[in-house]
């Protein structure tokens, strides 16, 4: 196990490394020049070539590069264009954001998902099966934004049940994370993001756990406890659904990945200030160190996610440690 | 060229044509996705001439004012915008843009991602690692984030759109292509055709290839799929192509103008085109899932 667990945190180490350094590529790559990441062409020209001696970029690229990654590990990132502020400091605070609407969004889909999925499977064929699955797929095809518009004009705009955006109301920024969750105002607006990441991704875990509860429900040790005269819902939940959840666990590691795309369309459409909204924002007003500086932690939340997802699974399937050490 | 082979490959391409028509007919679901496809197919073929006005042309009612957010009507079967644009020409033009870059997007992933898959199953060892590890990577790149990044920095171009989404997205397709290759890879008939002599290229196209197709049509499907849900994200985000409208971009527009309070209509149309699309794309991939996956026939 502690051999395995240390094999993926190499493999995500290099891979945060690699993701960086196709981000170094990508911004050299820009037409014109290519000091654009770090300064502001609207600056004065003399200003301009003093902060390229100041940054390093009248060096030759490769020693650009290192100097690159220096600056990554010790957590210079630049300043914004706009701001002027660290990137590090903005970074901080939209991170938190981020992370509370991703894990409620996440949580809504797996628990929702999986007795929906599991109900499904114990009553096959009827007609919560089928209406589930239909209205799984049509969730599955609406971008997250035609959903999130949906809630917005029947929930907020109709009948005025839900704020329209944002995190607290205008003007009382909380001082941390703790007073934010004490605040019942956060819970209010929390709610309509969630519900439309969640119902973006409910489909995947809902259909993996219908499939995955039948291939259970048609062993013999469910035959066994049925015999045994056990009430159906305690065979349901704890002998079919418990051994049926390590299909959807396989699959979270790459609903992670996609959950990201969808975080950025939501946090735009409900100006959630988090690290997908500063990700347009700072893409379409041309903030060049923050977009990278988020885009750079966005991989890296995705890294470590699925990181923790292998681990995950490797804990509740010992049989992959055997395979993956196998392997070499 | 022979009289004889054409007859030949022309006869093996009705064949084969006539088993893709076979495999999705054979389920009720998939027949009605491909017929649903082959109409959205058809608008974007003939799209120019379907359209009854310009995209971005501002219309007038008989008395002469401009027909500015009017509902769906005779005259304008799915209403206008705040400018009096014509919400149904949009829609035609739309349709044309969203399949171009769902099928381009689609088809090149789909050949990135089946030579990667089938080369690093085959050969196995240090290629094998070296490709899985590239997979690897790119599963750590945030998809839309990549998009976003791209358009910001080269420009609000399709090309970008397309090569962004191309990019990234042959990922799942290699790494699902891979393990099927290396199971069929195992089987008898792939040692009697090494035993024959047969070239590595010709035992990964000829043996080998035939053998994953399903599979392959599967993800091709899943990949227009996704291509078409993350442009209009993108596009909705303000980072599609500005010149050229999508449905996306149509749902930008509508949210740049405040309207979405009163013009439903302009909220409906593209947001229900694109979910009929893509929920019929993922019904005809079914037909494949059952060729590729014989267990769920049962289900």
């Amino acid at each position: 196990m502690l051999e395995y667990v240390l094999r993926r945190l190499l493999y995500m180490l290099i891979t945060i490394f690699a993701v960086a350094s196709i981000l170094f590529v990508i911004f050299r790559l820009l037409p014109g020049e290519a000091t654009l990441q770090v300064i502001s062409p609207a600056m004065d020209e003399a200003v301009q070539e003093r902060m390229k001696a100041a940054f390093g970029l009248d060096k030759p690229l490769l020693q650009q590069y290192f100097i690159y990654l220096k600056n990554l590990v010790s957590l210079e990132w630049g300043r914004s264009f706009v701001s002027a502020r660290r990137v590090i400091d903005i970074l901080e605070y939209r991170f938190w954001n981020t992370v509370l609407l991703m894990a409620a969004g996440m949580c809504m889909t797996l628990m929702l998902g999986v007795g929906i999925g599991m109900v499904m499977a114990w009553k096959r064929n009827g007609p919560i099966d089928i209406i589930g699955t239909v209205t799984g797929l049509i969730f599955q095809a609406a971008p997250p934004f035609v959903t999130g518009l949906l809630l917005l004009m029947v929930l907020s705009y109709r009948l005025g049940l839900f704020p329209t955006g944002g995190m607290y109301p205008p003007g009382q920024r909380p001082d941390g994370v703790l007073e934010l969750l004490f605040m019942p105002e956060f819970w209010h607006r929390i709610v309509l993001p969630t519900i439309t990441v969640g119902l973006y991704y409910i489909t995947t875990p809902m259909l993996i756990m219908r499939d995955s509860m039948l291939e259970v429900l048609g062993s013999d040790f469910i035959e066994l406890a049925k015999a045994k005269g056990l009430k159906p819902r305690v065979v349901m939940i704890k002998h079919a659904a418990r051994n049926a959840l390590l299909a959807v666990v396989t699959l979270a590691s790459i609903m992670v990945g996609f959950a990201i795309g969808g975080q950025v369309v939501v946090e735009a459409l409900f100006s959630w200030p988090g690290m997908g909204q500063l990700m347009v924002e700072s893409a379409a007003s041309h903030d060049y160190p923050v977009a990278q500086g988020t885009f750079l932690m966005l991989a890296i939340l995705v890294i470590s996610l699925n990181f923790l997802t292998d681990v995950w699974y490797c804990y509740l399937d010992p049989r992959i440690k055997i395979s993956a050490s196998g392997l070499n | 060229m022979p009289e004889g082979f054409e007859r030949g490959l022309l006869a093996r391409i009705t064949r084969t044509v006539g088993e893709h028509y076979r495999i999705i007919h054979a389920n009720p679901l998939s027949r009605i996705g491909f017929w649903v496809v082959s109409v959205f197919t058809i608008v974007a073929i003939f799209a120019p001439w379907l359209a009854p006005h310009e995209p971005w042309a501002m219309q007038y009612d008989s008395e002469g004012s401009i027909a500015s957010l009017r509902p769906p009507s005779l005259e304008f079967p799915v209403g206008t915008t705040h400018l009096g644009y014509d919400l149904f020409s949009q829609l035609i033009l739309a349709t044309r843009t969203t399949l171009i870059i769902g099928a381009v997007s689609g088809f090149i992933s789909i050949v990135i991602g089946a030579n990667i898959g089938l080369v690093a199953g085959y050969y196995g060892g240090k290629i094998d690692e070296i490709l899985m590890r590239l997979t690897d990577v790119l599963y750590g790149m945030p998809f839309l984030p990549f998009i976003i990044i791209l358009i910001a920095l080269f420009g609000r171009k399709l090309e970008f759109v397309i090569l962004a989404i191309v990019l990234i997205i042959w990922r799942t397709s290699a790494r699902v292509i891979r393990a099927q290759t290396i199971a069929i890879k195992q089987r008898q008939f792939i040692t009697a055709a090494k035993a024959r002599g047969c070239s590595n290229l010709r035992i990964i196209y000829r043996h080998i290839l035939p053998n994953v197709l399903p599979l392959l049509l599967l993800y091709a499907a899943f990949n227009i799929a996704w291509s078409i849900i993350t442009e209009a994200s993108a596009s909705f985000l303000g980072f599609g192509d500005g010149t050229t409208i999508s449905w996306g971009g149509m749902l930008y527009e509508l949210w740049l103008s405040g309207k979405t309070r009163v013009a439903w209509w302009w909220f409906a149309a593209p947001s229900l085109c694109i979910i009929t699309l893509v929920t019929s794309l993922v019904f005809v991939s079914r037909a494949y899932e059952e060729v590729a996956n014989p267990r769920l026939r049962k289900r």
